[in-house]
């Protein structure tokens, strides 16, 4: 069986400004990213179906190829489909309309006349997605400001605590910039997600703190430890997480996905933030900062 | 050491193997299963309830159609007159469309536009040339007018023979109120018809009136909802009649409905042949049955029926049958009938509707599950891989398992349907639980062998510290999710949550305990 070991690090050949670099640079890129959606387009990330409202239907498509069930379903809706995604590749087609214009009713009739067997559909009006999207942005804020919170109330020092929610912060950014670089659209399941790397990305780094700040030896010594129990932690999530991601895309199922995605980018980016960011952050802390 | 001490010293696994029990019964034991006939029950070897997007089924969300004016001076005015004064001021409103509610004990009460264009403008404007005075008007009709709503779309429902389905109001936590309607194993289109008609109907006679000299034809309604004593079923019928609903009309008013018959000239000597349809500036005198403001059917009287009205006999025995043309349209004219008229309609163009067929709930249930049985393969190959020592390893993935099979218990318990969003909490909950054990391990071990218990009890409680304060920010950040009624995640916060406190409770002390028996020599 394949061995799995965390390595050793050895943080004393790179200075504090060398190890938040790298994160900060990334970041910065990110924020970027986002503003320069948001300048564009009037949105942090591109909202999908949930939150601009539109009709996703779930049909079986009765057709010799791929190519000619596509053109089946071009020719049997009036309106033009935003997407058409083959699930798994059988017969079951996912379409998405993006717009509100057509309405529900019509496009399953017209999935009926066009002989689909309809699996599912799911429609959301654009003033009830709007609500859900103000609702979404509150959601995640009151999370972050009560997980910010409650690490200024576990540690009870400054520098450590903004250590933390820095790390957290950016383990949201992150992946919300990823989003936009591929397209991925902002759905309740990515909320989820969002909320979720809340809880999860800040483990490692509570797990390092205490580690470095409440338990007595030598700061590298106890930075490897709280390391190699951390790693580990996040590697099993992000395999599990990563798994989810790939069958429940094979599998269509959205929701499951979009979940699996967003805590792959997000673990993926707290690796790096914890262990380059909060480390330098405590690092300078325990060697300057209390002196001070 | 006795058997009594053993028990005492590994209380915390004792207390694991007990809630595992526990579960298992509220999953497996019929007992507990709720569903009662035998058919459904093999169907489902478990007494887990599947939620619609897992076993099919239809899910409507939206707010009702209406404004809202609140302290309305009524004055000595009753709640009828009000509601005509108001309605008179609306062109294409009547009375149906505005409701009148008197706050007990005062003279001053709400008065509600539930028209499908109804706008918060219109209905000041009504008010103002009514002359009543009101303090504010706001969007939303009043929560009276919410229940029954709700009570007539539950009877809706049933009236229809759609077995299961169900009707509650639910609040945003911006105050919005939803309708939300979720019925298993039926499609989007049945469902919608059903409950997206207001379902008024009124049996109005259609005939010729001369005033001013000109001669032209109008409605008179004869019938409204209120008027019925008993509404029957829908009828085949045979020939002659054809599809039609039998009705009997209340005693009190049935002096009236004869009187309104005999006027209007519908029960004319000899009965009435009606040519509504083909030519309806010539007709005799018709019965119109109209529906949502719009004609069902129409058909004329039989000459033994007007007969027995013209003869002051009908009233005694008040009961006729409704001609509706096809089956179809007698079913939906018995179920509104019966149901009743909804007081509001649902602005479906402004909420969530959700359909999935049984054959993809199937579906999603088979698919899900082999996801949440390879990633708890991922989760145990890497634990594997890390700890090379199967007595740290396995008991690792084991009581991982055993949150998710104590949440299910819990899940079949409360009847709480399964939904995707609960799967990827249960997903959520193994990733959760394994971090937390992998803390456990590796602070136990560290630094040489684990030899006696004081060392031992002393790494648990330090890695139970980080444990606690990781749980807590877990909770922290999924309580706006549970608490938010953002669709369908609320299921995946509360079983995230869950799973979260079952471990820190119960399984994470457990696997201490086993870990300790595994690895400290007595």
């Amino acid at each position: 069986m394949a061995r799995f070991e965390v390595p050793e690090v050895d943080y004393t050949r790179y200075s504090n400004r060398q190890l938040a670099a790298i994160p900060l640079v990334v970041l910065t890129a990110a924020l970027l990213v986002i503003g320069g959606a948001y300048a564009t387009t009037g949105a942090p990330v591109d909202p999908g179906l949930d939150f601009t409202g539109g009709t996703e239907l779930r049909v079986a498509v009765d057709a010799p190829s791929d190519a000619q069930a596509r053109e089946r379903i071009d020719e049997a809706f009036a309106a033009t489909p935003d997407s058409v995604q083959q699930v798994g590749g059988g017969d079951v087609y996912v379409i998405t309309f993006e717009s509100t214009e057509a309405e529900p009713g019509q496009l399953e009739a017209q999935a009926e006349e066009a002989g689909f067997t309809i699996r599912s559909i799911d429609s959301v009006s654009a003033s009830f997605g709007s609500d859900t999207q103000r609702l979404a942005l509150l959601g995640v804020g009151v999370a972050f400001a009560g997980m910010a919170a409650l690490v200024f109330a576990l540690f009870r020092t400054f520098v450590p605590s903004v250590a933390v929610v820095v790390s957290a912060f950016s383990d949201i950014v992150i992946p919300v910039a990823l989003m936009n670089l591929l397209g991925i659209e902002l759905t309740l399941g990515t909320v989820a997600a969002l909320l979720m790397l809340i809880g999860y990305s800040v483990d490692s780094d509570i797990l390092l703190n205490n580690s470095v700040l409440r338990r007595s030896g030598d700061f590298y010594e106890s930075t490897y430890r709280a390391m190699r129990t951390g790693v580990t932690m996040t590697v099993t999530s992000l395999a599990a997480m990563a798994v989810m991601a790939v069958v429940a895309g094979v599998y269509g199922i959205g929701l499951l996905a979009s979940i699996g995605t967003i805590l792959v980018f997000g673990l993926a980016a707290d690796l790096m933030n914890t262990y380059l960011l909060n480390v330098s952050l405590l690092r300078w802390y325990k060697f300057e900062g209390v002196a001070r | 050491m006795s058997a009594w001490e053993t028990v005492k010293d590994n209380w915390r696994v004792v207390l694991l193997v007990f809630m595992l029990v526990l579960s298992t019964v509220f999953l497996f034991a019929p007992a507990f299963d709720s569903t009662a006939n035998a058919a459904a029950a093999q169907e489902n070897p478990t007494n887990l309830k599947y939620g619609l997007q897992l076993s099919g089924g239809t899910r409507i969300r939206a707010p009702l159609v209406g404004v809202t004016a609140e302290g309305v001076q009524f004055g000595n005015q009753s709640t009828a007159e009000v509601e005509r004064a108001v309605a008179a001021e609306l062109p294409n409103a009547d009375s149906a469309d505005v409701i009148a509610r008197r706050t007990a004990g005062s003279a001053t009460g709400t008065v509600e536009l539930v028209a499908d264009n109804a706008t918060q403008q219109r209905l000041a404007n009504a008010l103002d040339a009514a002359g009543f005075e009101y303090e504010t008007v706001r969007d939303g009709v009043t929560e009276a007018t919410r229940e029954q709503t709700v009570a007539v779309l539950r009877s809706k429902i049933n009236a229809a023979g759609l077995s299961g389905g169900t009707v509650q109001t639910v609040e945003t936590i911006s105050n919005e109120h939803f309708v939300l309607i979720e019925v298993p194993n039926q499609d989007r289109s049945e469902v919608v018809d059903i409950v997206n008609s207001r379902g008024t109907v009124q049996i109005a006679a259609y005939h010729r009136v001369t005033r001013n000299n000109t001669t032209r034809y109008v409605n008179t309604t004869v019938i409204t909802q209120e008027d019925f004593q008993t509404v029957g079923t829908a009828q085949q019928g045979g020939q002659g009649t054809g599809p039609h609903v039998p009705v009997s009309i209340k005693p009190s008013e049935a002096e009236r409905v004869q009187r309104l018959f005999v006027q209007t000239g519908v029960a004319g000597q000899g009965g009435t042949d009606c040519s509504y349809r083909q030519s309806p500036q010539s007709t005799e005198p018709c019965i119109l049955v109209i529906r949502d403001g719009n004609v069902v059917s129409s058909f004329g009287m039989n000459p033994s029926l007007a007969q027995s009205m013209h003869n002051d006999e009908w009233a005694q025995d008040p009961q006729f049958i409704l001609v509706t043309g096809s089956f179809e349209r007698a079913q939906a004219v018995s179920i509104d009938l019966r149901a009743g008229a909804l007081p509001a309609a649902l602005a479906l163009d402004e909420g969530t509707t959700s359909s999935i067929s049984a054959a993809q709930g199937e579906n999603f249930k088979r698919d899900s599950l082999i996801i949440g049985l390879l990633a708890v393969l991922t989760v145990a190959g890497v634990v594997f891989a890390r700890y090379s020592r199967p007595q740290v390893a396995a008991p690792m993935v084991v009581t991982a398992l055993s949150e998710v099979v104590i949440l299910l218990g819990f899940a079949a318990f409360i009847q709480y349907p399964l939904d995707l969003s609960v799967i990827a909490g249960f997903i959520a909950v193994i990733g959760t639980g394994v971090d937390d054990l992998v803390i456990i391990a590796d602070e136990v071990m560290a630094e040489g062998a684990v030899n006696s218990r004081r060392v031992f009890e002393s790494r648990f409680r330090k890695a139970f510290w980080v444990i606690g304060a990781a749980a807590a920010t877990t909770i922290v950040a999924m309580s706006p999710l549970a608490f938010l009624s953002l669709g369908d995640l609320q299921g995946f916060a509360i079983f995230t949550i869950l799973g979260v406190l079952v471990g820190v409770l119960v399984t994470r002390p457990a696997y201490g305990d086993i870990l300790r028996a595994l690895l400290t020599d007595r």
